[in-house]
C-alpha cells in the first residue's frame, strides 16, 4: 500500500466541499449587488476542494498512511464510545449518576481500575463538581428522574 | 495631561475605600474561579452573576462586574496551560505551548509568566485608557464593513503565513472553519443553512464546544495513560518561578503583545478575538528558533496572553468613551450600567466622574489584585498535575462535559464537542494545525457580514475595499504577506520554515 496520508487527508476534504454543494445546492449565491445565503459556504467550499487537491498532488512524496500510528484508537474510541453514552443519558438520569458512572466506567473499562477505587474516586468527583458548579457558581445542572 | 492625573487621583480615591477594594476582589476571585472552568468563560460568568450586583450602587456593581472580566481572563490561562483546555477562543494559543511547557515541569513558570504577563499587558491598557480612550475611540469608529472584511481577511493571512504547516494547509483549515461559520441562521436572508432540522444548530455552531472538543478532548484521545510518565513531584517555589532566561524571553512578546493587543482591542466588533492568534504568529516569525514553538515556547505563552489581556482592556474604549460596545461581554457590562439608569458614553466622563475614573483605577487596583492572587497559588495549581493520568483525564472529560454543556443547556453542544474530539484526533493525526480553524469559525459570522455588507454598499463592486483608505492598507499588507510567503516557497532556503524542517529531520 503505498498511499500517502495527505492523499487521504486531501481527499477527505474534497468530498467534504463536494458535500457542502450538494447539500447546500438549493441556497441562493445571490448577485455581486445582493449576496445570497449560498454565497460564503460555496466560496469556502470551493477553495477548500481548491486547496486540498493541491495538498493531495503535493503529498505524493509525503508521509505513507502505513505511517501512522495508530495503535491509540482503540481509546480513543472507548472515550467517545462512554462520553457518548453519558451524553444520552444526562438529560435523563441527570447530573450526579450519569458523571458517577462516566468517570467509573473510563475507569474500569479504558483504565482496568479496581472497582473499589474507580467507585470512590467517582462518587467524590461528582460530589465535588456539583458543589462547585451547581451550589457555587448556581449553575443548573440537570436533575434528572431522581431529583438529582 | 495635568487634568488627567487630577481625574486619576479622584479615581484612586474612590477605588481605594475599604468597601470598593472589597468588591474588586470578590470580582476578581470569583472572575478567576469562572475563568478556569471551561465553557463558563466570562460571559457566562457576568451574565450569571450580573442579579447579584442589582442591589449595590452603580460604582461597586461595575467594579465588581470589572474584577469578573478581567479575572477570568487570568483564570482561563489557567485551564489552558495545565489541561489543554481552552476556557473561551482567546486561551486557545495558550494552551499551545503552555501546555507543552507544563508537559516539560515547566508549569509553574508558564503560569508566572502568563500571570506576569497579563499584569503589564492589563496595566500597559489601562495606562492606554486613561490617556488616549476618546481620540481611539473616534478612530476606530470609522471602521466599517470593508474595513471589517480587510481586517479580517489580514488576521487570517497573517496566521497563515506564520503558522508551522504549510500555506495551503493552514488556509484550508481556515477555510473549513469558515465554512463551519456558516451554519445557522443566515443573519441578513433569514435562510437556514445546514442546520438538518435541528433547532440548537439555528445560531451556528458554538466556540466553545469546537475549541474544547479540538484542543482538550482531541489531545485526551491521542493520549492513553500508558504512554504518560507522570514524574510530576511536588516542585520547589524555586523551580516555579520563571528563570532570568525565561523572563529575558518574555521581556519583548509581553511588549509586543500588549502593544497589538490594545490597538486590536479598541476596534469594535469582536475584533479582539484575533488579538492573540495574531501576536503569536507574530512572535513565532520574530523568534530566532520558531522550531520550539508548539514544544514549549516561553514566547507562545507570553504574547498571546499579553495580547489577550491588552485586548480586554482595549476593549473598554469604545464603551466608555462613546457607549459602543465592542463584544457581547462589553454588551453585558453595559447592560448593567443601564440598568442601574447610567448610559455610557461621552457624558458619562463629565456626568459621573466618580464612577468613570473610580472604574478605571479599580483597573490598576484589579490587575496588582490579580498578580498577587494567582502568582501565590501557582504550587496549589500545578499540584493538579500530581495526580496519576488514569485519574486526571477522567476529571478533564467531565469538566469538558458540564462546562460545554452549561453555555446553553443543551446536549447538542455536547455532541458536537464530541465530534470536534474526534475531528482534533483525526487532524493531529494527519499534521494538520486546528488552531486557523477555531479562528475561521470564530470571525465567520463577523466576515460573511461585513463582506456582504460592503458588496451591498457598493452595489456589488469590489473596488469598495480599494477606495476606503484604511481597507486598502490592511489588502495591502494581506498581499505582502502572500507574496512573502510564496517567495519563501520558491526561495525555500531562505525560508524560516526550512529551518523548522531541518530541525524536526534532526530529532
Amino acid at each position: 500500500m503505498n498511499i500517502r496520508a495527505d492523499q487521504v487527508a486531501g481527499g477527505a476534504f474534497i468530498l467534504l466541499g463536494i458535500l457542502v454543494f450538494i447539500i447546500g445546492w438549493d441556497l441562493p449565491f445571490g448577485r455581486l449587488s445582493a449576496p445570497g445565503a449560498g454565497m460564503l459556504p460555496k466560496l469556502m467550499a470551493g477553495l477548500m476542494i481548491a486547496l486540498a487537491a493541491g495538498i493531495a498532488i503535493n503529498g505524493q512524496r509525503g508521509e505513507k498512511l502505513s505511517e501512522i500510528p495508530w495503535s491509540d484508537w482503540p481509546h480513543a474510541a472507548l472515550i467517545i464510545l462512554i462520553s457518548g453514552i453519558a451524553t444520552v443519558l444526562y438529560t435523563t438520569l441527570g447530573f450526579i449518576i450519569t458523571m458517577t458512572l462516566l468517570v467509573f466506567s473510563l475507569l474500569v473499562i479504558v483504565e482496568r481500575r479496581r472497582l473499589w477505587a474507580a467507585a470512590t474516586y467517582a462518587v467524590l468527583l461528582t460530589l465535588f463538581a456539583y458543589v462547585l458548579f451547581g451550589t457555587a457558581l448556581k449553575a443548573p445542572l440537570e436533575r434528572g428522574l431522581l431529583w438529582f | 495631561m495635568q487634568q488627567v492625573f487630577e481625574s486619576l487621583a479622584l479615581g484612586f480615591s474612590v477605588a481605594l475605600q475599604p468597601d470598593m477594594l472589597l468588591y474588586a476582589l470578590i470580582g476578581c476571585v470569583v472572575g478567576t474561579l469562572v475563568g478556569m472552568l471551561p465553557g463558563i468563560g466570562p460571559l457566562a460568568g457576568i451574565s450569571i452573576l450580573l442579579p447579584l450586583t442589582f442591589s449595590l450602587d452603580p460604582t461597586k456593581a461595575i467594579i465588581m462586574l470589572a474584577g469578573i472580566y478581567y479575572g477570568s481572563q487570568y483564570g482561563g490561562s489557567t485551564t489552558s496551560i495545565l489541561l489543554r483546555i481552552p476556557g473561551e477562543a482567546a486561551s486557545v494559543m495558550t494552551c499551545i505551548d503552555g501546555n507543552a511547557m507544563a508537559k516539560k515541569g515547566r508549569a509553574g513558570a508558564a503560569l508566572c509568566i502568563a500571570a506576569i504577563g497579563s499584569f503589564i499587558a492589563g496595566t500597559f491598557g489601562v495606562i492606554m485608557l486613561t490617556l488616549i480612550a476618546p481620540p481611539l475611540a473616534t478612530f476606530a469608529l470609522r471602521f466599517g464593513p470593508p474595513e471589517y472584511t480587510a481586517l479580517l481577511v489580514l488576521g487570517l493571512i497573517f496566521l497563515a503565513y506564520m503558522s508551522t504547516s504549510s500555506l495551503p494547509r493552514t488556509l484550508l483549515m481556515a477555510a473549513f472553519g469558515l465554512l463551519l461559520g456558516t451554519i445557522g441562521i443566515d443573519v441578513i436572508s433569514g435562510h437556514f443553512r445546514f442546520s438538518f432540522d435541528i433547532p440548537e444548530l439555528g445560531d451556528g455552531i458554538g466556540i466553545v464546544p469546537v475549541a474544547v472538543g479540538l484542543f482538550g478532548l482531541g489531545e485526551i484521545l491521542s493520549t492513553p495513560s500508558r504512554d504518560v510518565q507522570n514524574n510530576v513531584t511536588a516542585p520547589k517555589f524555586r523551580e516555579l518561578l520563571p528563570t532570568r532566561d525565561e523572563l529575558r524571553q518574555s521581556a519583548f512578546p509581553i511588549a509586543r503583545g500588549s502593544l497589538l493587543g490594545f490597538f486590536v482591542g479598541v476596534i469594535p466588533g469582536s475584533a479582539h478575538i484575533i488579538s492573540s492568534f495574531v501576536s503569536y504568529a507574530l512572535e513565532r516569525r520574530l523568534s530566532k528558533h520558531p522550531e520550539e514553538f508548539g514544544k514549549g515556547a516561553v514566547a507562545g505563552v507570553a504574547g498571546p496572553e499579553s495580547a489577550n489581556n491588552a485586548a480586554s482592556t482595549g476593549a473598554f474604549v469604545p464603551m466608555l468613551a462613546l457607549g459602543i460596545p465592542t463584544g457581547p461581554v462589553i454588551a453585558v457590562l453595559m447592560a448593567a450600567l443601564l440598568i442601574h439608569g447610567i448610559p455610557p458614553g461621552p457624558s458619562l466622563v463629565n456626568e459621573q466622574p466618580k464612577l468613570f475614573w473610580g472604574f478605571v483605577a479599580s483597573m490598576y487596583v484589579g490587575n496588582l489584585m490579580l498578580l498577587a492572587l494567582n502568582l501565590p497559588l501557582v504550587s496549589l495549581f500545578v499540584s493538579i498535575l500530581r495526580i496519576p493520568y488514569a485519574y486526571l483525564y477522567p476529571m478533564i472529560i467531565m469538566f469538558c462535559i458540564i462546562g460545554v454543556y452549561e453555555v446553553n443547556n443543551s446536549v447538542v453542544d455536547v455532541w458536537i464537542m464530541l465530534i470536534f474530539g474526534a475531528v482534533g484526533y483525526l487532524l493531529k493525526k494527519f499534521a494538520f494545525d486546528p488552531a486557523p480553524l477555531v479562528l475561521g469559525l470564530v470571525i465567520a459570522p463577523i466576515f460573511e457580514l461585513s463582506l456582504r455588507q460592503s458588496l451591498i454598499m457598493s452595489g456589488g463592486s469590489w473596488q469598495i475595499f480599494l477606495q476606503r483608505p484604511i481597507a486598502l492598507v490592511l489588502l495591502v499588507i494581506s498581499a505582502i504577506l502572500l507574496g512573502l510567503a510564496a517567495w519563501g516557497a520558491i526561495a525555500a532556503h531562505r525560508d524560516w520554515r526550512a529551518k523548522l524542517a531541518a530541525a524536526e529531520a534532526g530529532e
